[in-house]
């Protein structure tokens, strides 16, 4: 048997059907480029390629090994499911020597933009040993499915925020110079995603206790509140659903909106309000998500008494202002859940999309109805402003000096964009994508105006979206006013009750944080004498499992969990890395567990001050 | 000549550094100015046996060196980075290497 059928058996265990996928685009795929193989002077076959009249090795002839070993002298002793990023396999030395020097299973992405250069590959390059200690994946252009889209999905899969510091890249010598866009477009997606890991990290901190405190807050809120599945008893689903977002072409059309109203079921973001109002539009509902939206955005007479449809962690200057109905909805807030199950109730959840408007959106979609009408959802910075005039400022100003990404309009050929807003648009077009595919009746019609091309939706003015879709009048006011508060009159007392031992609850938690750091402190000691008592250990460690399980089980654990995303990310770098000794072990689970517990114990006092308002 | 091989020896050192080290790809340019300096060492040395060594062994090393020079010009009308890696850090520098007094040498690899 050839190297090569032995290698194509080896894929084909890891990934079934690879070796039909890679014999296949053999037989079928058109060389692109011309390869000559030659001998380098220490008789390792080493890759001449001529691209584009262009022709360059692929590794030295001189000496095939040593700048693949100095790179990957850099990433030795790497831990368990490190990622790396290899782009090209024609010097197969950087792939060998990150895979030799290694011994926890790293999970490597190789990407060769030539499948000719593949192919040669695998005539010469043994994979099973490696592929047997590592996770190799390779990605193929010219192989059936490994496109760009996919890949970026597989790289955005691979790279986590805890690994990143682990994590090592290379574009191998010359392929940047004969595959030039490929090797752009490979490190772009790695920094991009990247990137969106660091921005969920420090949004996730920044937000932390904001949410916690919100959530306190808002948590009375749900006593009298409404969940957003009742909606579907009393919204008519023949009608149409209207988005309006806040983006700058919203200042366009925003006077054919009055023709909407009775005819549609017309729920705004928060941030939409004020120029709505000022307008002389009243939207049917509005939406809120964000814990630090700022409150001058609705601070509007006029909206106190609209609906408002909200997370329970949002903004609680914005909810304490706000005096008529609030509808909340699941978002797997344990102590918020128990309230509802108590008596045997189910929330409604609403894929949120990252934006107030894509959560806006699916409501609408999860209340049953069959068109959405978006308006002023540019997710774009049209015209070079990122809202509409009204919102933040009377006119809001032009920003070109930011770093733009163009995407395709609806109606300019191109508009710039932020990574941010384009990940909404991602979301829109693989949501919307998903939605058609089971239900063909299913319609988005995008009314913006201007911004960005979202898929699978009808580009149309407002006024011909209005004409042809807001055909029967409702009156929405008064379909909701036949609800009921979600909870009765009972329910509510004991809802009552239950939040008034909440500060018993962190009074406890952090009782026990404190039981589990004494334990911590006493396997730091174990640990650290001469010889290692492995019975005391093993009943310590007994016994910090049994206290983690107590706290893990109380109901508030849930909220220092949110909060402490450092603590969290902390743990889960540590749980890559391993030592050598059971010594060594215990002193570095004791360090990280003294740390956990402490601020377990910390935040649960702080907890307690936030919720003793309860009582 | 001395003090222009031990010039052009950290040169090529700092180069090669780069391309292994930071993973520069910018080679090519970088050589592309040494390129006065390098000529006027492969003339020198191809001016004559003046270094006391086997006449054979030196046409030999003529005949590399030569080797050397053309890779470098092909590595430069081509873009190959690979090739002008090469052909530097693994050809031109092991002859630099030869001129080099020990001691000088001994601190390359430090610097690498």
């Amino acid at each position: 048997m050839t190297i090569y059928e032995k290698n194509l058996n080896v894929l084909a265990r890891a990934y079934p059907q690879m070796d039909r996928l890679i014999e296949e685009a053999r037989k079928t795929a058109k060389p692109d480029l011309e390869i000559q193989e030659e001998r380098a002077w220490d008789g390792e076959v080493i890759l001449k390629v001529k691209k584009d009249g262009r022709t360059c090795y692929l590794n030295g002839k001189r000496n095939t090994k040593e700048a693949a070993r100095i790179w990957a002298g850099g990433l030795e002793d790497l831990p368990n499911n490190a990622p790396i990023f290899l782009m090209g396999v024609g010097n197969p030395f950087y792939l060998q020597e990150v895979t030799e020097r290694n011994q926890n299973r790293l999970t490597i992405l190789v990407y060769e933009p030539s499948l000719q250069i593949f192919l040669k590959f695998l005539e010469h390059v043994p994979l099973k040993e490696w592929m047997e200690k590592h996770v190799i994946v390779f990605w193929v252009h010219g192989l059936e499915g490994m496109d760009d889209k996919a890949m970026d999905l597989m790289i955005k899969h691979i790279i986590q925020y805890e690994k990143i510091s682990y994590s090592g890249k290379m574009i191998l010598p010359n392929y940047e110079v004969l595959f030039p866009e490929e090797a752009v477009n490979f490190m772009r997606i790695i920094r991009d995603h990247a990137k969106q890991e660091m921005i969920q990290y420090s949004t996730k901190k920044l937000f932390a206790s904001v949410i916690v405190k919100n959530l306190f807050s808002n948590a009375r809120y749900l006593c009298d509140g409404y969940k957003t599945t009742q909606l579907v008893d009393v919204i008519p689903r023949d009608i149409p659903g209207i988005v309006i977002a806040a983006g700058p072409s919203l200042n366009k059309n925003i006077q054919e909106l009055k023709k909407a109203k009775g005819r549609a079921f017309i729920v705004a973001v928060d941030t939409a309000i004020k120029p709505l109002l000022d307008a002389g539009i009243l939207p049917d509902m509005f939406a809120i998500v964000d814990g630090k939206k700022q409150f001058s955005l609705v601070e509007r007479e006029e909206a106190k008494e609209i609906p408002l449809v909200t997370s329970l962690n949002a903004a609680s200057d914005v909810l304490d202002y706000h005096t008529g109905m609030k509808f909340f909805y699941n978002e797997g807030f344990t102590f918020a859940d128990t309230i509802l199950m108590k008596h045997e109730k189910a929330w409604g959840g609403v894929s949120t999309g990252g934006s107030v408007a894509t959560s806006a959106f699916s409501l609408l979609h999860k209340i049953g109805l069959k068109r959405i009408i978006l308006v002023g959802q540019d997710l774009a910075y049209t015209g070079h402003k990122s809202h509409a005039d009204g919102t933040f400022e009377k006119v809001m100003k032009e920003e070109t000096d930011r770093k733009y990404i163009m995407v395709e309009g609806n109606e300019e050929k191109e508009v710039p964009t932020t990574l941010v807003l384009q990940s909404y648009l991602e979301w829109y077009n693989q949501h919307i994508k998903r939605i058609r595919e089971v239900d063909q009746e299913f319609r988005v019609i995008n009314a913006t105006e201007g911004g960005a091309k979202i898929d699978n939706t009808e580009i149309m003015t407002l006024q011909e979206a209005i004409e042809r879709e807001c055909t029967k009048e409702v009156n929405i006011q008064e379909c909701l006013g036949k609800l009921p508060p979600m909870l009765d009159e009972k329910e509510r007392e004991w809802a009552k009750g239950y939040l008034r031992e909440i500060p018993k609850r962190f009074q406890e938690l952090g009782e026990d944080a404190g039981t589990a750091e004494n334990l911590y402190q006493k396997l730091d000691r174990i640990s650290r004498k001469k010889h290692l008592d492995q019975e005391q250990y093993l009943a310590v460690l007994k016994k910090i499992k049994k206290i983690t399980k107590k706290m893990e089980a109380n109901v508030m654990y849930q909220m220092i969990d949110i909060t402490m995303v450092e603590a969290q990310y902390i743990m889960r770098d540590e749980q890559f890395t391993y030592e050598d000794t059971l010594e060594a072990e215990g002193r570095a689970m004791a360090r990280k567990g003294m740390l956990y517990t402490r601020l377990v114990k910390d935040m649960s006092g702080m907890f307690e001050e936030y919720t003793k308002f309860y009582q | 000549m001395e003090k222009k091989i031990q010039e052009l020896y950290q040169n090529l050192v700092k180069i090669s550094a780069g391309y292994l080290i930071y993973q520069k790809r910018n080679n090519i340019e970088l050589m592309r100015k040494m390129m006065p300096q390098i000529q006027e060492f492969v003339l020198w040395f191809l001016e004559g046996n003046i270094f006391g060594i086997e006449e054979t062994l030196y046409q030999n090393m003529s005949q590399d060196i030569l080797g050397i020079l053309e890779d470098i010009v092909a590595a430069m009308e081509q873009g190959d980075r690979v090739l002008m890696q090469d052909a530097m850090a693994y050809g031109l520098l092991e002859y630099l290497e030869l001129f080099i007094e020990s001691e000088q040498e001994d601190g390359k690899n430090d610097n690498i």
